[in-house]
Order: structure tokens, then sequence, then C-alpha cells
């Protein structure tokens, strides 16, 4: 394995920056925006966007541009919590509100400090614009791929390694054959052929042939399983996609929610793709004019029906987008995201890898790529197939009467209650699994 | 004596055939070739060779297949509708009103389709009661037959050359009728007289008709001469402690049914107060004649003698012949009794449509007391205007060449259902202008020169006042599929108020929501929407007090007198092409896809028509000849059906001429295809005896006289009656009568089952059964959760709501006439019909073995009791099908869900084999994509798939099926209350069939809950498991069949325990 230069330089650069990051982060007063990035996130990034305008104005130095516009001082967290109040009391705001004709949300629950560390965050957020070029962030550094490199050139060693032994073996062979036909000590009268020589040779070390060709079939018997078990089993499964859709931008530089466009997750068995007018929510404004993914937003109008041109308007005439389905299961399974999501409190990155840095369009991830992800127990068997959900559902514990979900408090009660002995055994291995709770009957998932 | 049980004649009568095939547990080895078989291999002949090489190919082919995963597309919605959300079901409350049956009702919605209907408990008249048919009607919503769009002298159209013409033809005509099926719908009323008015005011006339296939006219009628108005009451059997039926089968198809059903229901709990005594007498053995206490055979002709014998019995003045032969009066005796002691909580009602019945059944009401306890003449039902006497005119009009020049036909179909429907069909053409709003081409249709179709019933807005003052709204619960318009938009088109505006027209909505608000100023439409009705004031009728009213003309007696029924799940014929209706067993004859004469065995014997039936052999045909017209139908052996009458259904033989109303109402061959007539047309299912419906005062009967010759051939008849038999195995029905249940314990009527064992001292000892187990108890008795249900047999009364709610659930696939007639019918649930005779009083407690005779039993098999008996996977917590499965395809949960994994199942039918209730179904076929199962089911094409449930998987061939509990249900259940974080509550979690039971006689739930109804219920004295004594310890109780009547002979059995709870161990196993 070889690791160029240019690799070594980029391994270090990365190394420097998160150092420096490290330093910068211990210097700020982190903690007055810890929380500040979460309530963003939460609550502004719909609409917001630090260093740009999109359905609400930019968000950065806000404070500021306030109070030099002339506004009364504190107006800027009414507004927050209720616009509606601000107008009535500041005419900076009355201007404000004259923005956009979407009426910003109402905050109430939001405390002065909050939104102080929610602007003080963004105030933090480096354009990106200014940013662009000097980025580091899309390298990848994928020690998975070449593990399987090593092992794909391993596998290939042993066939070459083996090949030769044979070629050996034979020319050997041949040669102490020849030798002997020379020597004449073989057959006087009959000629021995190649396999009645092997006959004689096999019935001779008939304990190690015998052993030998029993291994040789075992393997291969295990080896047509295993070659069986991954049919229309694909990792890495990345089909193309009407629209290059960048969940690295979405998910990761503007930190919008997961939930926000699949927000079926919570509810329903599917996540679901998003619909196109929840694009629209945010694509209203950003129409990416001059960039080199205009082309990309425009597929998303023609969709909505969208006509762009001054104040834009909907025309009406829409054109549903076919995406091609990444994560497929078959008909016989049924698997329900809101089971894992809301009951399981399963992160989605657990399953579908960290979708903040995926530049490229969805792929499934393979096993070993999500085993990397902080909290996931450790699992061999290729995403998606029944292996790995089973491995999942035998390793992962069911947290039983800690009164945080009435259901399983319930469940809890009857077990301890009525079969303790029977607890016990589930709790041998320190923890009451999801297959202990009947996670591995067939009909969990198959009806 | 003692009354035995039986399922079919061949099982009392022991034939050659039954004792052959009753080892058997499928009735017939499946060749190789038709298991093979598919579409394409069975078109080519295929050698032995080329099979090998289309196996090799296909091998490899399979290989490369599986190696290339398929791209799936995935399509979201441009503007997500706010109320959906993929992946989860939408319910929308509605109501159902097709001319006969109504119902208020949920629909189930996913992505938009609807999937399920089932009745709404919270709101409605119906109380969550529904019929086979209403559940049905979702698939009709797919039939691929539908027109499509608007079609003028057969070709289809465009909307506005249709208005226009028909507009045209309008104004111009001089005389316009509108034959329609009651209208119920206020708004659709009022436009009908708004476009009256119109007419006179031009000096034209509009002639509107109510026309119903089965008319209840006489009710009406008789009540005009009783009360001075012609309504027909609503009757609350809630309150009747003594229902007299006399002919009327109010538990399947007369009048409200689903109105009566659950409030006889309620009726018939023998832990309550008061249990209600029933009585029907009847000539058909009809669904509520099976769930009679006390049932008398009689002819329609001596209907009269009975009630004028209960009239001076209760001590009123009756001209009418009071004559009754002893087996009759015997009954009539005690059912006198039982009306002197409820008084005015009686009930009696008439099926028959003779004005002078009906007078006298109010003159016995009125006797009793009646109205205004159990009859209520105010809140009067809006249903069934059918004004016979003006149909027959118009008919005749029309035959006469004296027909109005426009002729509006809406919600009837005239030429198949007037009993001179062929020459009316004949006659249409003199017409100038015909209009049908039919939704399928119908034999009425295909004649019309123009079809405006309707939306089908999920597809539009309508408002129904099916009572004086309750009124109900129906809403579309998806987008119309087809170019259809709603009726009540066409009229307004018609009338000039508005225009056509397409799928999305508002029209109808409007202006429904505007009358709306003229009967319910202060109402919120959203709000009664949302519930899906309302009660609005109404006045009370104007009454004036009884009067005796003249009796007319009575029935005559005749040598063979036939009655014409209906059967519960093809009603009037509607939905015959609805293949679900068509295979769905008959609740008595279990009988699919065939109408035929129903005749009393006993009878058949005397006239040499065989009573046995099997796969191979078919019954005998016979002509029945009514007022001159003939038809000729096998003769089916009915234990119960009077002597000297026949009964044939109605409904059947539609399509006479090849119409397209769908490919299921057409018969098929064995091996796919339709059945061709000589002249290569279609043939329909069974005969249209509407033909042999005759007048009497103006009035249309259903009882009628004729007589009946045999003729040649034999004819295959699909039932599932001899299928799955019991095999003696007599643990599995238990019923006593009431005075035994009220007065004795639980030892009399329902003993648990005992074993002998050797105690310490090495005797012989009874101990329950439980102490016996093969194997380790599953984990699922109190922890986690431990699903379970009970079906009380006593409320169960047979209607099969359950059966279609399942298949409709389950994606549970039609099979055909040919695979049922081979005993391969897919249903997960069966209703097990079982007839009694009194050779044994009470199951279990037979004779000695030695002495009894099956032959006996055939004297009693005349008038049998009947026990309805739903049968469905028990859920075994040692299952006998478990331990079998070579590939551990069926497992237990720690639910106690006895699981099928369809992609495990190598399909050896060994569990089927191993299971005592014979209740799992093995895939002989693939369903969905072999000819002779797509040409009987529109649920295979492409439109009809949409009704498949989403939820559940569509099972491939090779493999077993069975009930699974509506496991999907339990874990979205599930899933509810985790989210929600609470555990599940009682009530939340139901099964289709305990949704959709109109009685409430199944109950599921969380057994390990101890306060939940399924707990208590199943530890109710009445309770007990059926074959309990196999062991396999079932997750299904079933609850003890209470009669209310005095059986000495069962009092005898029961109360004298000890002999023969001795003589039970004797019995064989």
């Amino acid at each position: 394995m070889k690791i160029s230069n240019i690799q070594k330089v980029k391994r270090n650069i990365l190394g420097l920056t998160a150092v420096f990051t490290i330093l910068v982060f211990l210097l700020f007063p982190t903690s007055l925006w810890a929380d500040g990035g979460g309530d963003f996130k939460a609550k502004c990034s719909s609409c917001h966007q630090p260093h740009k305008n999109s359905t609400g104005p930019k968000l950065f130095q806000a404070r500021q541009k306030w109070s030099t516009g002339g506004a009364k001082e504190g107006s800027i967290y009414q507004w927050v919590n209720n616009w509606q109040t601000a107008v009535a009391n500041d005419p900076y705001a009355a201007n404000v509100s004259k923005w956009s004709a979407t009426a910003m949300t109402a905050f109430p629950e939001l405390s002065k400090e909050q939104i102080n560390g929610i602007l003080d965050w963004v105030d933090a957020q480096p354009d990106p614009a200014l940013a662009a070029g000097g980025g580091s962030g899309n390298v990848v550094n994928d020690p998975a791929m070449e593990a399987t490199e090593e092992e794909g050139g391993g596998f290939w060693f042993w066939v070459i390694l083996s090949i030769i032994f044979f070629t050996i073996i034979l020319s050997v062979g041949g040669v102490r054959r020849q030798l002997k036909i020379s020597v004449g000590e073989g057959g006087s009268d009959d000629e021995q052929t190649y396999l009645s020589e092997l006959k004689t040779w096999a019935w001779k070390y008939r304990l190690p042939v015998g052993l030998g060709v029993l291994v040789i079939v075992i393997s291969v018997i295990v080896t047509i399983f295993q070659g069986l078990y991954r049919i229309n089993v694909v990792e890495n499964y990345q089909p193309s996609q009407p629209i290059a859709f960048p969940h690295d931008r979405h998910a990761g530089v503007n930190g919008i929610d997961c939930k926000y466009c699949h927000n079926s997750v919570t509810k329903s068995k599917s996540a679901g793709i998003p619909s196109v007018n929840v694009c629209m929510n945010c694509h209203k404004q950003i129409n990416g004019e001059g960039k080199p993914f205009a082309g990309e937003i425009k597929k998303i109008y023609t969709a909505a029906g969208w006509n762009p041109a001054g104040a834009g308007k909907y025309t009406g005439n829409t054109k549903p987008i076919v995406w091609n389905k990444v994560h497929v299961l078959p008909d016989h399974v049924y698997f329900n995201h809101s089971q894992h999501v809301v009951v399981g409190g399963i992160d989605c990155k657990q399953c579908h890898g960290d979708m903040t840095k995926m530049n490229e369009t969805v792929k499934v991830q393979p096993v070993s790529e999500l085993n990397k992800i902080e909290g996931n127990v450790k699992l061999t068997k290729p995403t998606l197939t029944m292996g790995w959900c089973i491995e999942c559902h035998g390793a992962k514990d069911v947290p039983l009467g800690d009164g945080k979900n009435g259901y399983y408090d319930e469940i809890h009660r009857r077990l301890r209650d009525n079969d303790k002995s029977l607890y016990k055994k589930y709790l041998k291995d320190g923890k009451v699994s999801v297959s202990e709770l009947g996670g591995w009957e067939c009909a969990k998932c198959h009806y | 004596m003692a009354r035995k049980y039986w399922k079919g004649l061949e099982e009392l009568k022991e034939t050659t055939e039954f004792i052959k095939h009753k080892e058997n547990e499928f009735p017939s080895q499946q060749t190789v070739e038709a298991f093979l078989s598919n579409e394409k291999l069975d078109e080519t002949s295929t050698g032995r060779r080329d099979f090998l090489k289309f196996l090799g190919f296909s091998v490899a082919a399979a290989t490369l297949a599986a190696c290339e995963a398929p791209v799936t597309k995935a399509v979201p919605y441009v503007l997500k509708p706010e109320n959906v959300t993929p992946g989860m079901p939408t319910w929308y409350a509605s109501t159902y009103y097709d001319g006969s049956s109504y119902a208020s009702i949920l629909v189930k919605t996913r992505e938009g389709r609807p999937i399920f209907i089932k009745g709404n408990k919270d709101f409605g008249l119906t109380k969550g009661a529904v019929n086979p048919q209403i559940i049905a009607s979702i698939l009709g919503l797919y039939d691929s037959a539908r027109l499509t769009g608007p079609t003028e002298n057969g070709k289809l159209t465009s909307w506005s050359l249709v208005d226009t013409s028909i507009s045209k033809a309008l104004k111009t005509a001089k005389t316009v009728s509108l034959l329609s099926n009651s209208i119920i719908s206020p708004t659709l009323q009022k436009q009908i007289d708004e476009m009256s008015a119109a007419f006179t005011a031009n000096g034209q006339t509009l002639n509107h008709i109510q026309y119903d296939a089965v008319s209840y006219s006489a009710i009406r009628q008789a009540n005009q001469q009783n009360f001075g108005a012609a309504i027909i009451p609503s009757y609350d059997f809630s309150k009747a402690k003594t229902i007299i039926s006399i002919g009327a089968d109010f538990l399947g198809t007369w009048l409200m049914a689903t109105e009566y059903v659950p409030q006889y229901g309620m009726t018939r709990n023998p832990d309550a107060k008061w249990m209600s005594k029933h009585f029907q007498f009847e000539s058909f053995m009809s669904l509520a004649g099976s769930n009679a206490d006390y049932r008398g055979m009689i002819k329609p002709s001596e209907q009269a003698a009975v009630i004028s014998y209960l009239i001076k019995g209760i001590g009123g003045n009756c001209a009418v012949s009071s004559v009754l032969n002893a087996q009759v009066k015997n009954i009539a005796d005690q059912a006198l009794k039982s009306l002197k002691s409820s008084k005015q909580n009686s009930l009696v009602v008439c099926g028959s449509n003779n004005v002078s019945l009906q007078l006298l059944t109010n003159q016995l009401n009125q006797l009793l007391g009646s109205y205004g306890t159990t009859i209520d003449l105010n809140n009067d039902v809006k249903l069934f205007k059918s004004e016979d006497a003006k149909v027959i005119k118009l008919a005749n009009d029309v035959i006469s060449g004296k027909g109005p020049e426009v002729l509006l036909f809406m919600g009837v179909n005239p030429v198949y259902s007037l009993p001179n429907g062929e020459a009316f069909g004949k006659a249409l053409k003199q017409i100038k202008t015909t209009v049908s709003f039919a939704g399928f081409a119908d034999e009425t249709a295909s004649l019309c020169s123009y079809v405006c179709p309707d939306h089908h019933a999920l597809e539009s807005w309508l408002d129904y006042q099916p009572t004086n003052n309750h009124y109900a709204i129906a809403q579309p619960t998806i987008r119309p599929i087809h170019n259809t318009a709603s009726v009540i938009e066409t009229f307004s088109v018609w009338a000039g108020k508005s225009i056509r505006l397409g799928k999305d027209s508002s029209t109808a909505y409007d202006l429904i929501k505007s009358n709306y608000s003229q009967i319910l100023p202060l109402g919120d439409f959203a709000y009664s929407t949302h519930n899906s009705c309302e009660t609005v004031p109404s006045n009370l009728n104007v009454l004036t007090p009884f009067k005796n009213g003249v009796l007319g003309k009575l029935p005559s007696a005749s040598a063979l007198e036939v009655v014409l029924y209906q059967k519960s799940a093809i009603g009037v014929g509607q939905q015959s092409s609805n293949p679900w209706l068509q295979e769905m067993p008959d609740p008595i004859t279990k009988a699919t896809w065939d109408n035929y004469i129903t005749m009393n065995p006993v009878e058949m014997t005397k006239q040499g028509f065989v009573t046995t039936y099997d796969q191979e052999h078919g019954l005998n045909l016979a002509t029945v000849t009514v007022n001159g017209k003939k038809v000729t139908l096998p003769v089916f052996p009915l234990p119960g059906q009077a002597l000297n009458t026949v009964g044939i259904a109605l409904g059947y033989g539609r399509g006479a001429n090849g119409e397209a109303i769908g490919k299921a109402a057409f018969q098929t061959k064995e091996y796919g295809g339709h059945e061709l007539d000589d002249k290569g047309g279609l043939k329909p299912i069974g005969a249209n005896v509407f033909r042999f419906v005759s007048t009497e005062n103006g009035n249309l009967q259903f009882d009628t006289v004729g007589s009946l010759a045999k003729a040649e051939g034999t004819y295959a008849i699909a039932s599932t009656q001899i299928h799955h038999t019991v095999m003696g195995r007599h643990s599995i029905v238990r019923e006593t009568t009431l005075p035994i249940f009220t007065q004795k314990g639980k030892e009399a009527y329902n003993p648990a089952h005992t074993l002998q064992k050797l105690n310490k001292e090495g005797h012989h000892e009874e101990v329950p059964n439980s102490e016996f187990d093969l194997w380790d108890a599953h984990p699922v008795e109190k922890i986690g959760h431990r699903w379970g249900m009970t079906v009380d047999l006593s409320s169960c009364i047979g209607c099969g709501s359950c059966l279609i709610a399942c298949q409709s659930e389950n994606n549970v696939p039609v099979v055909g006439k040919d695979e049922v007639r081979r005993g391969r019918e897919m249903h997960w649930l069966r209703i097990d019909r079982y007839f009694a005779s009194d050779e044994e009083a009470a199951i279990g407690q037979r004779k000695n073995k030695d002495t009894f005779s099956y032959d006996k039993a055939e004297i009693a098999a005349e008038n049998p009791k009947v026990i309805h008996m739903p049968m469905m996977c028990h859920h075994c917590n040692h299952a006998p099908c478990e331990t079998v499965c070579p590939v551990a395809a069926t497992t237990h949960s720690n639910e106690g869900l006895n699981q099928m994994a369809y992609n495990r199942c190598i399909g050896t039918r060994y569990c089927a084999n191993n299971c005592p209730y014979k209740v799992r179904r093995f895939n002989w076929f693939e369903y969905p994509s072999y000819k002779k199962f797509t040409e009987v089911n529109p649920a295979q094409d492409d439109l009809g798939r949409m009704v498949l449930n989403p939820d559940v998987t569509v099972r491939t061939r090779g493999v077993m099926e069975k009930c699974s509990f509506c496991v999907q249900r339990i874990q979205a259940t599930k899933l509810v209350a985790k989210k929600e974080s609470r555990m599940v509550t009682d009530g939340e979690f139901a099964t289709a069939c305990s949704d959709a039971c109109p009685t409430n006689a199944i109950i599921v739930g969380d057994w390990n809950d101890l306060k939940s109804a399924v707990y208590s219920s199943s530890k109710n004295d009445r309770a007990y498991q059926a074959l309990e004594e196999v062991g396999v310890k079932p997750n299904v109780w079933y609850k003890v069949k209470v009669r209310n009547e005095d059986n000495e002979l069962l009092s005898r059995l029961q109360v004298e325990k000890p002999i023969a709870h001795h003589e039970e161990k004797k019995g064989h196993h």
C-alpha cells in the first residue's frame, strides 16, 4: 500500500487544521453559543441562512444591522418572540416586516440569552463565499476503501500462489515421470498413464488425500453458499438521480435537519422523499443564479411549475420528479422508520451514514462505513441484508423500566413480576436485547 | 333420541364418496401438468427435453437476473396533501347506499386509494354494522369493466356532446319519465323536484317513478290503510323480547338489515338480564331462520294462517282460517306463550309483499301494543319507496309503444329485474331518447341511446336521509378514476344551472353544502362530514288512530310454491361481477358461484333427485315453470326447506346477452377462459328468476306458484360445505338452552375436558386436560402480549361479513368455481355451518356407538337447528403445525402468534396435514398471474391491484398461508402505543373480522391485560376451546351457544351428567 506524497501533504494539512480549530474553539467562550448552533438548526435554518438571504434575510451580524439601522434597544428580541409586537413598537421593525410577504413564525419560547446564543453562533460562522477555495471540507480519508483493496489484493495473491504451486506440482510430476520412463524403472511392457499413476498415488496416500478432498469439497460448498448469499446484495449501490442533489450542502453546510425534508420519518414506515413543495420552501429564494448548479435548481422549478421571472409564480403545470430508489427492500419485508427513529431513538446516520459529508448522489453505505459512526454497534453483514438487521437486533438493548417509555415500563413490569427466571436469563449479558423481546421473530417484519 | 350435528348430508349419510374423501385433507391431488402450468407453458406443448431446456435456461436467467438489482423508481408528490402521509392510512367517514343496503362506514385509504371499508361504530344508525356487499363494494371501484366516460349508442364520447343532445331532447320532449331507485338524497330529490316544476311550467310532464327490484310497497300500503300514512316504520329489535318473523330475513336482506343486526345482537347475550326469544316461520331457510330459537316450516300460503292463529291466540278477531299442522301449531303455541309474557315488548315482522299479510301483521302488532315500543311510526324509513303499480304501467306502456319520449334510468336495471324485462328491453328502441346513469354498460344501459355514468359511491359527494330524523353525508375518498360525473352535477348541467367542470368539479359538493345549510341552519358542514351524519329535527308524521284494513287476496296454496329469496352476498345482483361476493359461501348452503333450486332432501329422495354431490358428482337438474316461464337449475338439498316449496335466489343470471358488466360475472372453464354458449356468447352465472316475479294488487310478489319437472343431466356445484369435515370430533361445538344456562352450573353445559391418569395410589383419576403437556410452554402467558380471541356462538349470526373483511384486509386471492369445487378455496376465515338433528341433542352427548344410527337422523334433518361457527387459525401455543415444518417457516412468537414466513416456506404441506382445525391454505397456483384466476378476479389486473393492502405480502405459488391474526394491525397498534409512550389499550387492536362483526361476536385483544375484554370473555363460564382434548392450547376461545328454548332432551342429557359424560368417554376419537 502506497501513500502518495500529495496525500501525505493533505493529511498534514488536515491535522494542522484540526489543531487550529481546536485552539480556536478553546479560545472562544464556546459555552455561550454552544446551544446556539443547535437552536439555529432546529428553529431558524428552514428559513434563514447566516450569509445568504433565503425565505428570510441572512442573519449574519443582524444585531449590528438593527442597532446601526436605528432600531430600539431590545427590539430584535421582541421580533423573534413575536414579530407583530415588535412591528407595533418599533418603526425599524415595521420596516423589516416589509422585507418579504412571508410572515415569520413566532418563537415566544426563546429567551434573550438563547437568541443571543443563536446570533453569536451565526456571527461566528465564516462566509462560505470567502472560504471557498481554501476549504478542506471534502477530503475524505477512506481507510475502508484501502482495507478492501488490501483484502482484494490478498485474494488474488492466494489465487496466483495456488496457480504457481499447481504448475510446480504438475511440472515436477511430469519431470519425475519423464525420469522414470527414461530410467525404465516403471513399466517394462505397459506404460502407466497419468490416471492410473494418479490412482496409485492417491491410494498410497489415501488419508491425506481423503482429508484434502474433504477440505476442498467443504470449501467449495461454503464458497458457493457465500456467493449465493451475496446475490442481489449490492453494497455501495448508487443509482443515478434526475437531480444531482448534494446532501453535504443541505444537511452539512446549511445544517438543515434530516427530518425537515424527510418529515414522515417520525410518522410513517417510510422516511419519504420530500415533495417538491418542501424544496420550494427554500428554493423559491435560492435559485443558484450564476452558480454551476443553477441548472439543477431549475429542474425543481420545472417540477413545481414555478416561473421564477419577476416575483415568481406557480403556473400549475407540475411534473413530478422520478427519483431512483437507493434503499430498496424486498416486498416481503416490512420496515418502519418511525419505529426505529422515534421509539428506538436511532439517528439517521447510524444506518445511512453521515450525510453531511456526502457530496455525491446518495448511495447505500457499506457496513464498514457505518461501523465508524459513533454509537453504532459493530456489524459484519452487508447493509440492508437480513443478517444486518438480525445482528443489530441481537446486540442492541431495549432500556426497560427506566420510566422513559410507558410501553416498555409495562412490558418490564409484566416480565419482572411474572417470570423472574426468564428476566434473569435475559439479563445474563447485562441487557435485554431487541431479540429477547421478540425482535428476531419472523412476523415482526414478514407478513 | 339425541341430537347430532353434521356439516353436510354426505356426512350425515356417510356416502361412499364421503368416506373415501374424508380421509383426505386435500380432496384431490393435482396433476403435475396442472401444477406446473402457467400462462406461457400451458399454451405450448412441452416435451421433457423442452422442459429441461426451459429449466436450464430459467435457472441461468434467474441467476443472471438476480445479480442485477432492478432499478426501483420513487415518485414523491409535487404538492403533498396535508392529510396524507405516505405509508400511513387515512380514514374517511362516509355513508353507503346502493338502493337496498344502507350503512355508515369508515373508508381506509392509502396514498389516496381506498382499500378497506368497515362500519362506523361511533356514529350513524347502523352502529358499525355492515354486510358483505358493503365491504366488498370497494373491489367494484377498481373493476376494469366500468365505463370510462359517457357513451352514445355504445361508443365513448364527450360530456359536452352528450349534454347538448340530452338537454335538447329534454327541452323538446312532451313526456319525460325518470325511473330511479328509491331516492333518499335530499339534494337529488330537490333537483328532481325543481326539474319537475320547470317542466310543468313549460307545459311538459316529468314522471318520476321510484322502483326497487325487491319491493316492500305492501308495508307502506298496509300502513296507509291502518294509520293513514304510507310509511315504513323504524323497527327496534333491541327492545323486542319476543321476535316473530314470518318469512322476513331481517338479519340478511330484509329492509334495513344493517340496522337490525346489531340491535338483534344486543338481545342475544345470555349473560344479560334478558335474552330475546326468536320465532321464525318460513319456507326457505334464511339467515334469520337459521338463528331462530324456534323455526316452523310453512309454505308461503300458510303465512296468513300463522298470523291469524297468533291473533286469535292473543284474543283478537280474524276472519282468516288458522288451521296449522301439528309441527307448526306446536311452535305457534310456544310463540303465543312468549308473546303473552312479553306483550308490548314484542315485534312481529312479515317478509311478504302482500298487502293483506302486512295488514294482518300490523293487526297483531297493534294487539300486542308494539307500536310505540318496538315500532316507531314517527321516525319512518325513507328507503324502499317502490311504486310497483306505476313501474308495471310504465313497462307495459313502453312495450305497447306508448312510452315517454325521453326515459331516464337512475340506479335501476329494469331490463334485468322486471318480470317482463326482456320485452321491455326490446321495446326501448322505440323510445327516442333513453339515458342511463349506470357505471357499467349493464342490461339496461347497453340498450340506452346515452349512458352518463355516475361516479362510484366512493368517488362522489352525496347526502342521504335514511329516516325522518337522520341526515348523512357521503364524501369521496378518491379522485374519480374515470371520466364520470356525479348525477347531481349532470342534473344541474341539464337544467342549465351549471357547467361541466370535469373530474375536480365541486358542483355536487356546493349543492349539497347549500342544501345542508337549509336543513341544518346551525350545522357545521365540516363537522357533520367528519362524523358522516347528524340528527335533524323532524316533523311528526300525521297519523290517524289504528283502523283495521280491508283484507284482499292472500297467497293461494299450490302443489309447488316457489320462494324467490336474496342471498346475503349477491342480493339483487348489483355486484354480480364482484368475485369476492360470488365466492363467498352462502351462509346456509355454503355453495359458491351459483344459484339453484333449494328443496328439502326428504322430498328430493321421494322425487328421485340425488341429495349428495361432490367434486365429480353434480346435482340433478330440474325445470321450474312459473307463469309459463321456465328456468333450469340444479336441485340443491336444503334441510329446513318447507315441503312442497322450493327456493331460488334472485340476483343471478346477470349479463345474459354478454353485457360488459365485468369478467367475474360469467362462467369460466376448467383451465381458464370463459364458457361460451352455442352462439359464442358468454354464459351468465345461474339463472335470472326476476322473470318469475308476479304481481298482486299492483305489488310485486316474490312468493309465487309453479311446477317442477326433472330435467336431463347433472350440474356441478362448488360448495365448501363438505370440505374440512369435523370427522366426528364433536367437542367442537357446544350448545345449551337458556333455562339450563341460568339454572345449572358450568358443569352441565360446558364441562371441562378431563383425562385419566394414575395417581400415587395407582388408581385411575380424572384430571383436567391442562395437566398433560408434551412440550415446554412458550413464554407467552402473562409476559409481554398474548393476543387472543373469543367468538361468541350465541351472537354470531353467520352473515359472512368477517370473511369478506378478511379477504379485503389480507389480499386473499379468488380461485373461481372450479377450484372451490376441488376444495382449494383460499379464505383464511371460514364459517362452519353445522346442522343439528334431534338424533343427538347436544355435542358430545351421543348415544351408544353400537346402537347409534346415522340413518335415523334423516328424519330429523327435515328442519334442523343451525350453528354458525367462524373458524380461523387458533394460534395454538402448542401448535402441531410448527413442529412438523421442516424449514421452520411457521414458528411461534412470544406474543402467542403462530407466524407464517412465506419466504421460508417450501410447500411440503405437512403443517396443513397436522392442523386439527384445517385452517391452513396452500397456494396451488400463481393466483395473481395465471389466466385461470385473472379471468375471475379483477383484483389481478392493473386497476384491480389498487385494492391490495400494501402492508400484506401477496403470496406466491407453492407456499402455505393462513390467518395471521392481522399481525400487520397488531404491529401498527403496538407502534402507535410505543410512540405515545403507553401500553396498548383494550379495544385499540381489532382484527379485520372483529372490526366487521355486526354483533360484536368476535372479541380480540391482549389476553395478558387482565382488564381486557378478551380476558374476561375467555374466563366466562361459557368459554371453551374447540378440540380442547387435543391439547394444542389455542389462543381462541368459543362461547357456548345458548338458545332461548325449552329442550327437554337437551336438559335431560345435560343435567343427567354422569351418564352422558361417561358415554362421551367411550366415544371414539
